[in-house]
C-alpha cells in the first residue's frame, strides 16, 4: 500500500486519497472517529473527477501491474526477512529505496505508454501531455523500446515519432 | 446540501477486525458521516493495490483500507 | 474406565458447566469429534471473564476480537445446545450414563422472538449497576450482558425490574417491536442424559473489601484490576478513555498493588499465589501508558515477579526497560486518601530500607482468583472433592479428572491459571470425556441433509432482493419501500420484497418459497451484519436447493441505519448503494462446492516422554491407531529422573505403569531408536520417513503431534563440571539416594536458581526450577532436620498452589537468599580443616552486604533448553519462537495447534512446564487431533485461493508469503514448477494473491472481478 500512496502522490491525485488505518473488533468508537476525521479530510480535498485524471489513473494502474513492481513487492519478505539468491539479507531501508525508485520509473514509463495510446507522437508531444521532462522522456523511451513495448514509427520532417506496440 | 462537500468513499474492511469494529460502532450507535461504502474482505491482505485505483476510477472520492 | 465401555453402552453426550473460554473450548472440541454437548451457563450469555478483559498478555491481542469467533461458533454449532440462565441441581448415575437435573431461570424475553434491537433496554426506566462493567457504570433492568453477547438476546432481571416489584411499568413490553417480552415465563427444570460432565465454572475475582486499610469501596480512586480492565476497554464504561472514577480526569500516576487476596493468610485472603496477577498488572500498566497522551507514570508494587510463562519474561523486560514501568519490590499495607483531591498516598520501604512516601492519582488492586460459595455448593451437589483452598481436587497424572468418575474439570476451577492453560485443559477434558464415551461417538450428533443443488451456472442471474425493516431498527431511518423499489430497477433483479424481520423463522420460509416460485438463482438480503447472520441465510437458500455461496448480505443496519440516525435521506441513499453493490457482486458469484479431502485416520506422535506417551495413549484409547517414534532406546524421557510431583505423588511408579500400558497397547506401535528423516504431505495425508540403524521406513498418517521434549543446560558456571560437589537438577537427590552416607556427613547444602535462565542470551524463565528446588530442600529438611539448606534465588516463582511449599520450606528453616541478576553468587572450593567445602559469596539483600556460606554440596537449577527443534520444524513447516521452542498458532486460544493444520504440539518442546501441564497439554493435543481424525475426510471451507496454471510461472513467492503453508510448488511435466493451493490448509486470506507478480492467483468467493464489480457499482451515481 506504500507504493499505491507513492503513485497517487506522483500522479498528482494526492496520497491522502487513500487512507490506511488499523481498527480492532473492540474499537467501535475508534472506527467511527476515523470515518469522521477522514471524511472531513476528504471533504476538504473536494470531489475527485476520474475523467480529469483518466490518463494519470491509467498510468498508476499500469505501474501497479508492471511485472517489475509486482516482483519487487512479492519479494518483500523474501528479501528483507530471509535472503536473496546470493544469501544476502537486504536491509529494509535499501529495499524501500529500491522500491521508491522503481515505483517512480514504472509510473513514468506507464504514463508514456498511456500517452501513446492516442497514436504516434514525438518526444516533445509526449513530454507535454505527460508533464515529464523532455530529457526524462527520451531516456525512458529508450528503455521501453528495448523492452519491445514501443517502436520508432517514422519521421515527421526530422522529428522522430514513436508508436505503442503493447496492447 | 450541507455546506462542506460530502465525499463518497470506498472502504475495505477486514472481516475479523475492522468489519467487526464497524459493527460494534453500530451496536453502540456511534454516529459517523454517511460517506463510506463498504466492501468486506476476509483479510486486508486481499486488497490489491489495483482495487484502490478501480475505486477512484469508478467515481469514489477516496479509498479507506481498514485492517 | 475402558472395561466399563466394553460391557455397558454409554451416552454419547456431554454436559459442560460454565460458558467461559474453557467451557466453550471443551464444547467445541467435543462437538467436532462426534459428541452432543449441553453447554450450561448461569448468566444470560456465554463469554465469561475473558469477555470483560481489554487486552490479553503477552501478545496484547484485543480480548474480544479473539474470543468472539469462538463464541459465535459455539452459539451456532448444530451439536451444541446452549442453556443460559441455568444451574445444575443434581447429578445421578455413573460415568458413561449420568442423569443431570438443570434448573432454568426465566429470561422474560423470548429467545425465538428477540431481535436484539435494544429497544427494551432503551425504554426501561430502571437503572442498575452494570456488573459486566464491574459496577463502574449503569445498565438497565432489561439488558444484554455485553454488545457481542452470545446468544445476542436481551433479558430482564427480575430482582430489579419495576414491574416485578410494583406490578406496573411494562414499558419494554409496550415498545418491543417483536413482541418478545414474556412476563409470564416460569422457571423450568430439565432432565438430561449425558455420558460425562465437564466442570468449567471458572473463578470469582477476590473482593478486596476485607482489607480495610486499602480503602476499596471508600476511596473512589482505589479500584480493582477487573475494574481497570473495563476502564481500558473501548466498549467499557468510559469508552476506553483512561480517566479516574472520582472526577473523570486523566491520571498522571497509577500504582498497582500485587498479591491482594493472595499469598496472605490473614484478612480472609488466601495463602496460594493466584498465578496471573503479575502478568496482568504489567499488561495493564503497559496498555495504560499507551492510552495516556500526556505521559503516565506507572508503578507496580510486588513481592516476587512471577513471569514464568511463555514469553512472559520478555514482556516483563520490555515493560521495565522500554516502556518504563517502575517495579518496586515492597508489599504495601495501607493506602491514605486525601478527601479533597481523592489522591492516594502510599508509604513503603524501598530496597535500601528507606521509608518512602509517594502520591498517586489511582491505585489498582491486583486481586486474586478464588472459588465462590455458589461454586462450592455446585461442587457438593455434583459430588466432587475440593482441596483446602476450595479448588477442585486433581492429581498431577490426571490433571482434568475430579474425584468423581466421569466428571472432569478445566480452567480456574481446579486452581488459579491463565487463559492458555485453561484452554489447554479444556481440550484435555474433552479428550478425557472422549475416551470414556468413544463407543458412542456419533450416536447423538446430527448431520443435516439437504436437497440436491440446482445447477444454475449456465442460467442468467435471477436475483431476489429482500430488504429488512428489522422492526424499526432499519425502517425508522432508512426508507425501506424506496430501497425495495430501487432494487427492482437494478440489472438481473427478478424479485424484490420487504420483511419486518428477515431473520425470523417464518421469513426463512418466505425466502425459500420466493426462490422456488420466481426461479431465483441468487439472493441478496439487505439487513444486518454478515458476521452474525450470513450463515443463517446461506442455510436457508441451501435448503431451497441453491448453493450457499450464491448469497450476499448488504449491511444496512449496523453500518447504516444505526450510525446515521439523524440523516435518514443519506442513510437511504447509502442503503441503495449498498444494495446495488451487493446485487452487482452476487450476479458474478459462482456456486462453490464444499471440499472434502481424504484423510488417513492414523496418527503419529514424535517423542516418547510423558507428553508423547499421554497423547498416544489418549488417542489410542479413543480408538485411533498411533505410531509413537522415540529417538532413544527407551520410553519415559525426563520424567524418569523425577521422583515426586509437587503434590507428592510418586512419579517413578506412574511412569513405569505408563510405559507398560503404551508398550502393550494394541493400537500403539512403539518405534524406538528411530529418527524422523523427512516429512511430506499435509493434513489428512502426511508421509513421514523414519530412519533407525540404517534401515528406513515410511509411515502414512493424517495428523502429527510433536512432543520432542527439551534438555537441561550443562552450564559453565559455579564450578559445574570442575568440582563434583556441584550438580544440577535431580543429580543431588540421586547421589544421596545411592550413597546415603554423603547426606549423613553433610552439614549444609545450597541451591542456586536461574542458572542460564532469565539471562540476556536466554530471556525466559524455566518455570519449574523454583518448585523443584523448594521441593528438594523440603525433602532434605525432612530427612535431616539439622542440615542447613540455602536457596539462592532471584524471584521465588512457586506459582499457584505451589506457594504452600515455599511457605512450608520457610517454616522448616530453609534459608532463602535473594540475589540480583548483576550480582551473582561466587563459588569457590575451600577447605574447612580437612573437609572439602564450597564457599558461596552472595550479597544479602536485607543486610545489604556480602555474606559467605560454606556448604558441602551445591545443586544448580539450570535452564531448560530446546534442542534439535529446527529439523522437525522445517519438516512440518512450523515456526519456532525466538527462544527456540515451537511456536503455537496462537499463544492464547490455540495453545496446542500450529498455523499448519493437522500438526500439534505438547510438552517441554513447547515451553518448560511441570508434569501435570505436560499431560494436560498432551491430552489437549490429542483432543485437537481427534477432532480432525474423527471423520474419514477433512471438510474444507472452500473460500480458498485459486491458481491459474497458465499464468503461473512457478516463482514460488506465494509459497514464501503464505502464513499457513497452504500453497506450494509442484512439478508439472514439461513446464517446470507451478503453484497449487492445498485447499485443506488454506484460510482464504488472499496474501498470496496480492504477492503474485503475475496476478495468477484469485480468491474463491472474493474474486477480483467480483470485488471490482462491487466497486464499480458502488462508485456509480444513482
Amino acid at each position: 500500500m506504500h507504493v499505491v500512496s507513492q503513485l497517487l502522490e506522483m500522479s498528482g491525485i494526492g496520497r491522502d486519497r487513500m487512507q490506511l488505518r488499523w481498527v480492532s473488533a473492540a474499537e467501535g468508537q475508534i472506527f467511527a472517529d476515523f470515518v469522521k476525521e477522514l471524511s472531513a479530510l476528504m471533504g476538504e480535498m473536494g470531489a475527485f473527477d476520474p475523467d480529469e485524471y483518466k490518463l494519470k489513473l491509467a498510468a498508476v494502474e499500469g505501474a501497479l501491474n508492471s511485472p517489475r513492481l509486482r516482483w519487487l513487492l512479492g519479494m518483500d519478505r523474501q528479501l528483507t526477512e530471509r535472503e536473496n539468491v546470493y544469501h544476502q539479507k537486504v536491509d529494509d531501508k535499501l529495499y524501500r529505496q529500491l522500491l521508491d525508485e522503481a515505483t517512480q520509473e514504472e509510473y513514468q514509463k506507464s504514463l508514456i505508454l498511456e500517452v501513446l495510446r492516442d497514436g504516434p507522437q514525438s518526444v516533445r508531444e509526449i513530454a507535454e501531455k505527460s508533464g515529464l521532462e523532455i530529457y526524462a522522456v527520451s531516456q525512458l523511451l529508450s528503455d521501453i523500446e528495448r523492452a519491445g513495448l514501443v517502436d520508432l514509427h517514422g519521421y515527421e520532417g526530422t522529428t522522430p515519432k514513436f508508436i505503442r506496440l503493447a496492447a | 446540501m450541507s455546506q462542506t462537500f460530502e465525499p463518497k468513499i470506498l472502504a475495505f474492511l477486514c472481516n475479523w477486525c475492522a468489519y467487526a469494529g464497524a459493527d460494534l460502532a453500530g451496536v453502540s450507535r456511534f454516529q459517523y458521516p454517511p460517506t463510506i461504502r463498504v466492501i468486506r474482505t476476509m483479510c486486508s491482505g486481499r486488497v490489491d493495490p489495483s482495487h484502490v485505483v478501480e475505486g477512484l476510477k469508478s467515481g469514489f472520492d477516496g479509498v479507506f483500507v481498514f485492517g | 474406565m475402558n472395561e466399563k465401555k466394553a460391557s455397558q453402552p454409554v451416552t454419547g453426550a456431554v454436559m459442560v458447566v460454565g460458558g467461559g473460554i474453557a467451557g466453550v473450548q471443551s464444547a467445541l472440541d467435543l462437538a467436532e469429534s462426534g459428541y452432543f454437548v449441553y453447554l450450561v451457563e448461569n448468566s444470560s450469555a456465554i463469554g465469561g471473564v475473558m469477555a470483560q478483559l481489554d487486552k490479553t498478555f503477552p501478545t496484547n491481542d484485543c480480548s474480544m476480537c479473539i474470543l468472539s469467533p469462538k463464541l459465535v461458533e459455539g452459539g451456532r454449532h448444530l451439536n451444541v445446545r446452549l442453556m443460559t440462565l441455568c444451574d445444575v441441581e443434581s447429578l445421578e448415575g455413573e460415568a458413561g450414563n449420568f442423569t443431570v437435573t438443570v434448573n432454568e431461570r426465566p429470561r422474560y424475553i423470548s429467545m425465538e422472538k428477540c431481535i436484539a434491537c435494544g429497544v427494551c433496554a432503551e425504554k426501561c426506566p430502571k437503572k442498575v449497576e452494570d456488573t459486566f462493567d464491574e459496577r463502574l457504570g449503569p445498565r438497565k433492568s432489561a439488558y444484554v450482558k455485553y454488545p457481542q453477547a452470545v446468544p445476542l438476546k436481551y433479558a430482564i432481571e427480575a430482582e430489579s425490574c419495576i414491574y416485578f416489584k410494583n406490578g406496573k411499568c411494562r414499558a419494554c413490553e409496550k415498545f418491543c417491536p417483536a413482541g418478545a417480552v414474556e412476563f409470564d415465563q416460569k422457571p423450568q427444570t430439565h432432565t438430561i442424559q449425558v455420558g460425562s460432565v465437564i466442570l468449567a465454572p471458572g473463578f470469582k475475582a477476590f473482593s478486596p473489601e476485607v482489607y480495610d486499610t486499602y480503602g476499596f469501596g471508600k476511596y473512589p480512586n482505589v479500584i480493582t484490576s477487573m475494574q481497570f480492565e473495563r476502564i481500558l476497554s473501548a466498549s467499557g464504561p468510559y469508552e476506553g478513555h483512561l480517566v479516574r472514577p472520582s472526577d473523570k480526569t486523566e491520571p498522571k500516576k497509577i500504582a498497582w498493588l500485587q498479591c491482594v487476596g493472595s499469598r496472605d493468610i490473614h484478612h480472609g485472603a488466601h495463602g496460594y499465589c493466584s498465578g496471573v496477577c503479575c502478568m496482568y498488572a504489567i499488561k495493564e500498566a503497559v496498555i495504560a501508558k499507551e492510552h495516556s497522551k500526556k505521559g503516565l507514570d506507572t508503578a507496580i508494587f510486588f513481592m516476587d515477579m512471577r513471569t514464568y510463562g511463555k514469553d512472559f519474561e520478555r514482556y516483563y523486560n520490555r515493560a521495565k526497560d522500554e516502556t518504563g514501568v517502575r517495579f518496586i519490590r515492597s508489599r504495601i499495607h495501607s493506602v491514605a486518601n486525601d478527601p479533597q483531591t481523592n489522591d492516594l498516598t502510599l508509604e513503603y520501604v524501598d530496597e535500601s530500607g528507606q521509608i518512602q512516601s509517594e502520591v498517586f492519582d489511582m491505585v489498582v488492586l491486583s486481586i486474586g482468583l478464588e472459588i465462590s460459595d455458589e461454586m462450592k455448593k455446585m461442587a457438593e451437589k455434583i459430588g466432587v472433592k475440593l482441596d483446602m483452598d476450595g479448588f477442585a481436587e486433581t492429581s498431577a497424572f490426571q490433571p482434568v479428572a475430579t474425584s468423581r468418575d466421569g466428571v472432569y474439570v478445566c480452567g480456574a476451577f481446579s486452581g488459579p491459571k491463565d487463559i492458555p492453560y485453561s484452554v489447554m485443559e479444556a481440550s484435555a477434558a474433552a479428550a478425557a470425556s472422549a475416551v470414556l464415551l468413544s463407543s458412542a461417538r456419533g450416536s447423538l450428533t446430527q448431520e443435516k441433509t439437504y436437497p440436491a443443488e440446482e445447477d444454475v451456472e449456465k442460467e442468467e442471474p435471477r436475483v431476489g432482493v429482500f430488504v429488512c425493516h428489522c422492526g424499526i431498527n432499519i425502517g425508522s431511518v432508512v426508507d425501506v419501500p424506496s430501497v425495495k423499489e430501487y432494487a427492482r430497477s437494478l440489472p438481473n433483479v427478478a424479485f424484490v420484497a420487504e420483511n419486518l424481520f428477515s431473520c425470523s423463522q417464518d421469513t426463512q420460509q418466505v425466502i425459500r418459497d420466493a426462490i422456488k416460485e420466481h426461479r431465483l438463482n441468487r439472493v441478496v438480503v439487505a439487513a444486518c451484519t454478515p458476521r452474525t447472520h450470513e450463515p443463517l441465510f446461506q442455510e436457508t437458500i441451501r435448503e431451497a436447493g441453491l448453493n450457499r455461496y450464491l448469497f450476499e448480505l448488504a449491511n444496512i443496519r449496523d453500518q447504516d441505519s444505526w450510525v446515521h440516525q439523524a440523516e435518514p435521506e443519506k442513510a437511504t441513499a447509502k442503503a441503495k448503494d449498498l444494495v446495488r453493490m451487493a446485487v452487482a457482486k452476487v450476479a458474478l458469484l459462482e456456486p462453490i462446492e464444499r471440499l472434502r479431502v481424504d484423510l488417513n485416520q492414523d496418527g503419529l506422535v514424535i517423542g516418547g516422554g510423558m507428553a508423547g506417551m499421554s497423547a498416544a495413549l489418549n488417542l489410542a484409547d479413543q480408538g485411533f491407531k498411533i505410531y509413537l517414534v522415540e529417538e532413544k532406546p527407551h520410553l519415559g524421557g525426563h520424567a524418569l529422573k523425577v521422583h515426586k510431583s509437587w503434590k507428592g505423588e510418586d512419579v517413578s511408579a506412574f511412569v513405569k505403569g505408563m510405559v507398560e500400558r503404551v508398550e502393550n497397547h494394541p493400537r500403539i506401535e512403539v518405534i524406538k531408536n528411530t529418527k524422523v528423516k523427512d516429512v511430506s504431505g499435509f493434513v489428512g495425508q502426511f508421509k513421514t520417513s523414519l530412519q533407525s540403524n540404517g534401515a528406513s521406513r515410511e509411515l502414512d498418517h493424517g495428523v502429527a503431534i510433536i512432543a520432542t521434549g527439551a534438555h537441561s543446560l550443562a552450564p559453565d558456571l559455579y564450578l559445574y563440571g570442575q568440582n563434583d560437589r556441584v550438580s544440577r537438577w535431580h543429580d543431588l537427590e540421586k547421589m544421596f539416594e545411592e550413597d546415603p552416607k554423603k547426606l549423613d556427613e553433610a552439614e549444609a547444602v545450597a541451591f542456586i536458581q536461574c542458572v542460564g535462565s532469565r539471562e540476556p542470551e536466554r530471556p525466559y524463565c524455566s518455570k519449574i526450577c523454583c518448585t523443584s528446588s523448594v521441593q528438594q530442600a523440603l525433602e532434605l529438611k525432612a530427612r535431616k532436620p539439622d542440615l542447613d539448606v540455602y536457596v539462592l534465588y532471584r524471584d521465588m516463582r512457586t506459582y499457584g498452589g505451589r506457594e504452600d511449599l515455599y511457605k512450608k520450606a520457610r517454616e522448616q528453616g530453609v534459608l532463602f537468599i535473594r540475589f540480583a541478576q548483576e550480582e551473582k553468587p561466587q563459588v569457590e572450593a575451600v577447605k574447612e580443616g580437612t573437609r572439602e567445602k564450597l564457599q558461596i559469596t552472595v550479597r544479602d539483600h536485607i543486610l545489604g552486604r556480602p555474606i559467605k556460606i560454606n556448604v558441602d554440596y551445591l545443586n544448580l537449577a539450570t535452564a531448560l533448553i530446546p534442542k534439535g527443534q529446527e529439523e522437525i520444524a522445517k519438516f512440518f513447516k512450523v515456526p519456532l519462537s525466538d527462544d527456540g521452542f515451537f511456536l503455537e498458532a496462537h499463544m492464547k486460544l490455540r495453545p496446542v495447534d500450529f498455523a499448519t493444520d493437522g500438526v500439534f504440539i505438547a510438552g517441554l518442546a513447547h515451553y518448560p512446564k511441570p508434569i501435570e501441564e505436560s499431560i494436560a497439554q498432551a491430552q489437549a493435543a490429542a483432543a485437537r487431533a481427534a477432532s480432525v481424525l474423527a471423520k474419514p475426510y477433512v471438510e474444507v471451507e472452500p473460500v480458498v485461493s485459486l491458481v491459474d496454471q497458465d499464468l503461473c510461472i512457478g516463482c514460488g513467492l506465494c509459497e514464501a508469503s503464505c502464513p499457513f503453508g497452504a500453497i506450494r510448488l509442484h512439478k508439472v511435466v514439461g513446464r517446470g514448477y507451478r503453484a497449487e493451493t492445498i485447499a485443506a490448509s488454506c484460510k482464504g486470506c488472499g496474501v498470496c494473491s496480492a504477492a503474485c507478480p503475475k496476478k495468477a492467483i484469485d480468491m474463491m468467493h472474493f474474486r477480483d472481478r467480483q470485488i471490482c464489480a462491487a466497486i464499480r457499482a458502488g462508485g456509480a451515481r444513482q
